[in-house]
């Protein structure tokens, strides 16, 4: 059974390694992006779906990430793999300042300051109008790194499913979950939960952070809407609810769904389909909160370390 | 200019304490933070524009049935999902009402179109020696202050007041007392609610609506709530002001721009020097 895991999955990784060699620019480009939301939401569930405490303002380590990528390509001319490592620190950085002050209470605080942080963001990108071009954006040099990027977001999926999984199976991720079930109940057992909580964040911010640096050069050009919506934060929300949060898999497949279906059905609605995630979250917190994953988990006798 | 700013800040502040009351209220009878409330009062914003240009009715005669009207939608929302996760993670709770916070806003989308409208009355400002009195902030003022009282009359001398307070006291003790909580819970949703209108019918007349407007006060209610100490209803009405007071005190040492910045860094600050809020919690 796990040998046939494993040699699924080595073959899914060959196809898409060799996938660039034969596809075409606009499936290369669709793939691109379907990395991107993989490790988003991968990053989400990281966070939220571990420990129980809600990030509304993932988005805001994407476009730390991206404004930091992009100053640094634009105005130091850092190359950009140098440049993606350092929209990884950033968010490492951002997620320690927030995470420092908000994750040692317990309850909504924490919730509540990811909320208004990307307001906030927004406000200091257009302050300081001289660094990062403020209302009217940050143009990177052109350069055609299609190839390269859809590698580097690919990989960036990969690690991060893949540190889900040891997470997962490891006791940080036991005292997590336990964290997540009852906290009063965690820290009598001896946990700091302050640490692990505060590990986990800093854990689910390099992923976004790296993603947007990658996103930024892959675009070539970014603005605070462009980089800091809500709707991202959104989409990775419904992408690991649906998909199963507090798992390995679950936010992959949420991915994938999601992301097919914008692609083939809704993007022809535009202004439905916010209100449908809306609607989306609504239904999947009352009705299966544990996702499709978790259902199949539940019928099916799945590892839980799926 | 420093009474300037004393001044705005408190008229601002008086509908902030409003507001915020009406989030506190939720979260100390049923533990949820309401990330809905800011998008009720964006509904109540829009109760207001459409009497205001529809019926031609004085923006102020509409409070009460933009109260009216939201205080339906808050026993509807909570009769048909909130009540569902009262007793669940706080995850759930969270994750349920952003949902419905997305939705509200994708709906008044739908419906009204993200243009920017304006209710055009009691433009102007009173000038008092050196200070200008904005006149449609002074009577938000007036009537924000006018609710707040009256909310807390209520919950101080009727028995269904005490009824609320009781039970964000302890639950269980109250029902022991023979409350019904889960009526109790149905009237605090449903108050938090029309709290919430009206705020946006008395900024309709102040800046202009359009249906990504109320998000914002969800965070600074909370913001309020954390000042004031969580679960210490009196202590909304301080840190509203005191909220006002700051935001206005940032617009003028720095700019209107880094105003949300400003309230932003309180709020961390707090939760890292005092995060039971200046007054201290739960003295209800």
């Amino acid at each position: 059974m796990k040998r046939a895991a494993l040699l699924l999955l080595a073959a899914l990784g060959l196809a898409l390694t060799v996938y660039p060699l034969y596809g075409t620019g606009y499936g290369v480009r669709a793939m691109l992006q379907l990395f991107m939301w993989v490790a988003l939401a991968g990053s989400w569930n990281l966070i939220s779906g571990l420990t129980g405490y809600v990030s509304f303002g993932h988005v805001a380590f994407f476009g730390v990430g991206a404004y930091t990528g992009a100053i640094l390509i634009v105005r130091a001319g850092w190359p950009w793999p140098a440049a993606a490592v350092a929209g990884g620190l950033a968010g490492i950085l951002l997620a320690l300042a927030i995470g420092w002050p908000c994750l040692r209470l317990k309850g909504p605080y924490f919730a509540i300051a990811m909320l208004g942080l990307n307001e906030v963001l927004r406000a200091l990108v257009s302050y300081f109008e001289g660094l990062t071009g403020g209302g009217s954006g940050l143009s990177l040099p052109t350069l055609d790194a299609t190839f390269p990027i859809y590698y580097a977001m690919g990989g960036l999926a990969a690690a991060v499913t893949g540190v889900t999984y040891l997470v997962l199976t490891s006791r940080f991720g036991l005292r997590l979950m336990t964290i997540r079930e009852d906290e009063v109940a965690a820290e009598a057992m001896g946990i700091d939960t302050f640490r692990h909580k505060l590990l986990a964040f800093v854990l689910s911010a390099v992923a976004p952070g790296i993603a947007g640096a990658l996103a930024a050069r892959d675009q070539g050009y970014i603005e605070p809407i462009s980089v800091f919506p809500l709707a991202t934060t959104i989409t990775m929300i419904v992408m690991v609810l649906f998909g199963g949060k507090g798992t390995v898999w679950g936010p992959v497949l949420g991915a994938v769904a999601l992301f097919v279906a914008q692609e083939a059905v809704w993007a022809r609605y535009p202004y439905v389909h916010p209100l449908l995630f809306g609607a989306i979250i609504v239904a999947v917190v009352l009705l299966m909160p544990r996702g499709v994953l978790g259902l199949l988990q539940l019928r099916y006798r799945l590892p839980r370390a799926i | 200019m420093l009474g300037q700013v004393v001044v705005s800040g408190l008229l601002v502040g008086a509908l902030y304490a409003m507001v915020a009351l009406g989030l506190a209220l939720i979260f100390g009878v049923m533990r949820i933070i309401n990330i809905a409330h800011g998008p009720l009062l964006m509904l109540g914003a829009y109760v207001t524009y459409f009497l205001y240009q529809g019926f031609g009715l004085n923006p102020y005669l509409t409070v009460p049935v933009s109260m009216a009207a939201l205080f339906l939608v808050g026993l509807a929302l909570e009769r048909t999902l909130v009540f569902r996760v009262v007793d669940a993670p706080e995850l759930s709770s969270l994750l349920l009402t952003f949902g419905i916070s997305i939705a509200l806003v994708n709906a008044a989308q739908l419906a009204f179109t993200s243009d920017l409208r304006a209710v055009e009355y009691l433009t102007g400002a009173w000038v008092v020696g050196p200070i200008a009195f904005s006149k449609s902030r002074v009577v938000a003022f007036v009537v924000a202050a006018a609710i707040t009282a009256l909310v807390f009359l209520f919950l101080t001398y009727t028995r269904p007041g005490k009824a609320v307070r009781a039970t964000s006291q302890s639950r269980e003790v109250a029902m022991v007392c023979g409350v019904n909580v889960g009526r109790v819970y149905l009237l605090t949703f449903g108050l938090a609610s029309a709290l919430a209108a009206a705020g946006g019918s008395l900024i309709a007349v102040i800046v202009a609506i359009q249906p990504e407007m109320g998000q914002i006060w969800t965070f600074k209610s909370f913001l309020v709530i954390v000042l004031g100490g969580a679960g210490n209803y009196p202590g909304a009405l301080v840190g509203g002001l005191l909220l006002g007071l700051v935001e206005q005190l940032a617009s003028l040492l720095l700019t209107a721009q880094l105003s949300e910045v400003v309230a932003y860094v309180l709020l961390v600050l707090v939760l890292l020097l005092r995060p039971t809020g200046l007054l201290g919690g739960r003295q209800t």
